[in-house]
């Protein structure tokens, strides 16, 4: 039995040697994917939170910088997508891992928009307490501040290890995700090709058409929302915004939704926290829905102006 | 718990560590507990399903072997199945025939709609329940002696390497390796591990890579046609195999490493020069299984042709079913059924064209010809098996040669994408990947490929087993995919 352990231990001893030092290089050097960096990143004191369209629209380095002063870091891009961070019990059970143990002063801008509020209305109907997204990444993670998050690369690392290795060059890299969360799409900006960008918001709005078509908010949803800012609340200051996207998702959003900016902002007013929308301000897209990188540089830096004035600003406005 | 999680990764070192540390006597006790740990850990209430099922079927065989005739055996054969059959029913096949039944009804307009049950399917059940009505159909006809300890029973039916996907053992080939105590033995430990290295290689690089090709398409597949749908369904037959295979070699190396010989479940079956040839190496436990419980009582092919014919097609509406509660299933059970009867059916007339042809002189040749006929039938049959839905199927087995003369990018994108920015080392990885499996494949059905290894130099072969576990962790695709046959 000797003889084999040790040759097992000895070929696990270079497997593990050989197979650690590439992971730890592409770890290193390498790009992982557009969610890892932010289970890797050390608990953080401000947060960005909601779904795609603040994951990429919001630069927390921006509002870092402009308003580090007055609020505690880390800062943090902790928003995913629709499908993995609608408000939600998963979704707030991941921030509550997350946020910095102490934090005290911190701040918590809460991307809300009618999609990460809604549900399906066949769940809502017959299941009306199922979260369709129970099983998902964001819910189930445990680990959620550790470098290298191996609990995240054995389970949800959905490409081989050795492709870390190829993406070790950020030229060539489409999507970036950085280490304080924004996630960079890194295509040129489709406003100069119409056609292109035509073709981009034809096909998101047809992914969002049928969401709208058999979607209803979700009372379990507006309460998650609720909890969340009452969470975050004793931690710092809340700020819900509304995102900008491209005019006609926006008309598709009012269409869905049409008093959702009012209803927001009887929440935020009940709550005593800001809700600002920029639903209808125009910022360049990608896609008709999501910010282009140089529209996230402004809107952020926007968005931080704004929060120093209406910080100072009577509640409720 | 997966084979391919780290929670196996713990779960299997510990308990064969422990296995060789403990008393001879002790090891069987443990491995029991094991046993019902590894099932508890998908869903603990179900555990109590099958301690139930394994006393009732224990208490039926004790029974049985204390009367004389099968007449007086039959209540409790009867007993036992109705069991075994109904728990099956009720967990896998309710909710198929309320909704075929609520579907026809609806269509004569009959006031009708049975209610569905809202049961999760308990893994492995369609595996042990076959392996129970087995044990209990041999000790009826007084093949096997009932066994009398309910500790090895319970291990028989619950045996964590083949638990929850097989290979289904027979209690003739299973019970005496469990009365046994087993020692440490190099070789049979050192073989074992190899297996399951090849297994987890077979799972996380070639299976659930070529899933990434097969699945955008089988999941919109009315976005694709022509070359697009080729290559999904072509992705799948290496899937399946790889995904199956793999899961049995994790399953016969995992036991072999405690001691215990699994039956074969595959003999390289891509290399089959008939249907009936694939049916002989694919899966064979099962196809062992519906022979000698379902064909052979039912007259095998002792009585006319047309009631041989009729046999065949029985067996295969089954084996569709077994596999799982969709008409999709059946659908491809009846294909394959269909293909035998015609291979049958044609054998002269094949015989007489190959000589005809000359290929009867160049065996070689046709050998290769005849494996390429039947693959192209089995992968045609798999489209069965993986469609969402009956029209799914119906659409891609119509379009696979539809549209050759323009292939749209937009589709070769669509079919690329589950690959990622880099479809290309992608692709690469799956090219080796499948060539090194059919390489092993072409070698095993020469003769042993342990046995080649073993004249390997052994730096060698030590560099080969260290590049297959460097391959498998930094090609394989993790992240919780379960195996195919889990489901069933």
């Amino acid at each position: 039995m000797t003889k084999l352990l040790l040759r097992v231990a000895l070929l696990l001893g270079a497997v593990g040697l050989l197979g650690g030092l590439g992971i730890w290089l592409g770890l290193r050097y390498g790009y992982v994917d557009a969610f890892y960096a932010r289970f890797a990143a050390q608990p953080a004191g401000s947060l960005v939170l909601g779904t795609s369209r603040a994951a990429q629209g919001i630069k927390p380095g921006v509002l870092a910088a402009r308003l580090g002063g007055r609020y505690q870091g880390p800062w943090l891009n902790y928003a995913f997508t629709l499908a993995e961070s609608p408000y939600g019990p998963g979704y707030l059970g991941s921030i509550q891992r997350k946020l910095a143990p102490g934090t005290r002063h911190g701040l918590f801008v809460l991307a809300v928009d009618p999609w990460s509020l809604s549900m399906p209305a066949a769940v809502l109907d017959k299941r009306p307490l199922v979260f369709p997204e129970a099983q998902s990444m964001v819910s189930q993670l445990r680990s959620v501040s550790q470098s290298p998050n191996l609990d995240y690369l054995a389970h949800y690392l959905h490409k081989p290890f050795y492709q870390l290795l190829l993406d070790t060059d950020p030229r060539h890299v489409v999507e970036r995700l950085h280490p304080d969360g924004w996630l960079e799409i890194a295509i040129p900006p489709p406003t100069a090709d119409t056609a292109l960008l035509r073709r981009r918001t034809a096909e998101k709005l047809a992914t969002y058409r049928p969401i709208a078509a058999n979607s209803r908010l979700a009372a379990v949803r507006l309460l998650s929302l609720w909890q969340t800012i009452t969470l975050l609340k004793q931690h710092g200051q809340v700020v819900l915004v509304r995102l900008p996207t491209g005019a006609a998702m926006a008309a598709l959003e009012d269409d869905y939704q049409p008093g959702f900016d009012q209803l927001m902002g009887q929440a935020a007013a009940e709550q005593h926290v800001i809700y600002r929308s920029y639903l209808h301000s125009p910022y360049a897209t990608n896609d008709g829905n999501h910010l282009t990188r140089d529209a996230a540089e402004q809107f952020s830096q926007r968005l931080a102006t704004d929060i120093t004035q209406l910080a100072a600003a009577p509640e409720g406005e | 718990m997966l084979f391919n999680s780290l929670h196996f990764l713990v779960f299997f070192p510990l308990v064969v560590g422990l296995y060789y540390a403990l008393p001879a006597r002790w090891r069987a006790p443990l491995v029991l507990l094991a046993s019902y740990y590894f099932y508890f850990s998908w869903r603990p209430e179900y555990t109590l399903l099958l301690a139930a099922t394994t006393l009732l079927d224990y208490y039926s065989g004790l029974r049985m072997s204390r009367l004389r005739t099968q007449a007086q055996r039959r209540p409790w054969l009867y007993l036992s199945l109705a069991s075994n059959l109904g728990t099956l029913f009720l967990f896998k096949y309710f909710n198929f025939f309320r909704d075929t039944a609520n579907g026809l009804a609806e269509a004569l307009h009959l006031p009708m709609a049975a209610p569905a049950l809202a049961l999760v399917l308990p893994v492995g059940v369609s595996f042990y329940t076959f392996q129970s009505v087995a044990y209990i159909v041999d000790v009826y006809k007084g093949k096997l002696e009932a066994e009398r300890n309910l500790g090895r029973f319970a291990l028989f039916v619950a045996f964590f390497p083949q638990l929850v996907a097989g290979p289904i053992e027979r209690g003739s080939q299973m019970l005496p390796q469990l009365r046994q105590s087993h020692e440490f033995d190099y070789g049979g430990v050192a073989s074992g591990l190899r297996l399951m290295a090849w297994g987890m290689f077979k799972k996380v690089v070639i299976a659930d890579r070529l899933a990434l090709l097969a699945n955008p398409v089988f999941d919109h597949p009315r976005r694709f046609d022509s070359l697009a749908l080729v290559l999904a369904v072509a992705a799948f037959t290496g899937q399946i195999y790889a995904d199956f295979s793999g899961y049995t070699d994790l399953a016969r190396g995992s036991a072999r490493v405690l001691g215990y010989q699994l039956v074969l479940n595959f003999r390289q079956p891509y290399l089959a020069t008939s249907v009936g040839d694939f049916w002989r190496r694919w899966h064979l436990s099962l196809s062992n299984w519906f022979r000698d419980y379902v064909y052979i009582p039912l007259g095998g092919s002792r009585r006319s042709p047309a009631r041989n014919y009729a046999n065949i097609l029985i067996v295969f509406l089954l084996s569709g079913l077994w596999h799982g509660a969709s008409w999709t299933f059946v659908v491809w059970g009846a294909l394959h059924g269909l293909y035998l009867v015609a291979e049958n059916w044609t054998a002269p007339i094949r015989t007489s064209l190959a000589k005809l042809t000359g290929l009867a002189a160049r065996p070689r040749l046709h050998r290769v010809l005849a494996s390429a006929a039947t693959v192209a039938l089995v992968a045609y049959a798999w489209i069965f098996f993986r469609a969402n839905s009956l029209p799914d199927a119906f659409y891609i087995s119509t379009h696979l040669f539809r549209g050759w003369g323009k292939l749209h990018p937009a589709q070769l994108q669509g079919l690329l994408a589950g690959l990622g920015r880099h479809f290309v080392a992608e692709l690469l990885v799956a090219a080796g990947a499948v060539a090194l499996l059919a390489v092993a494949d072409y070698r095993a059905e020469r003769g042993s490929v342990a046995a080649w290894l073993a004249r390997w130099p052994a730096p060698l072969r030590w560099a080969s087993y260290l590049g297959l576990l460097l391959a498998t962790l930094y090609g394989g695709v993790f992240g919780s995919n379960q195996f195919i046959y889990f489901q069933f």
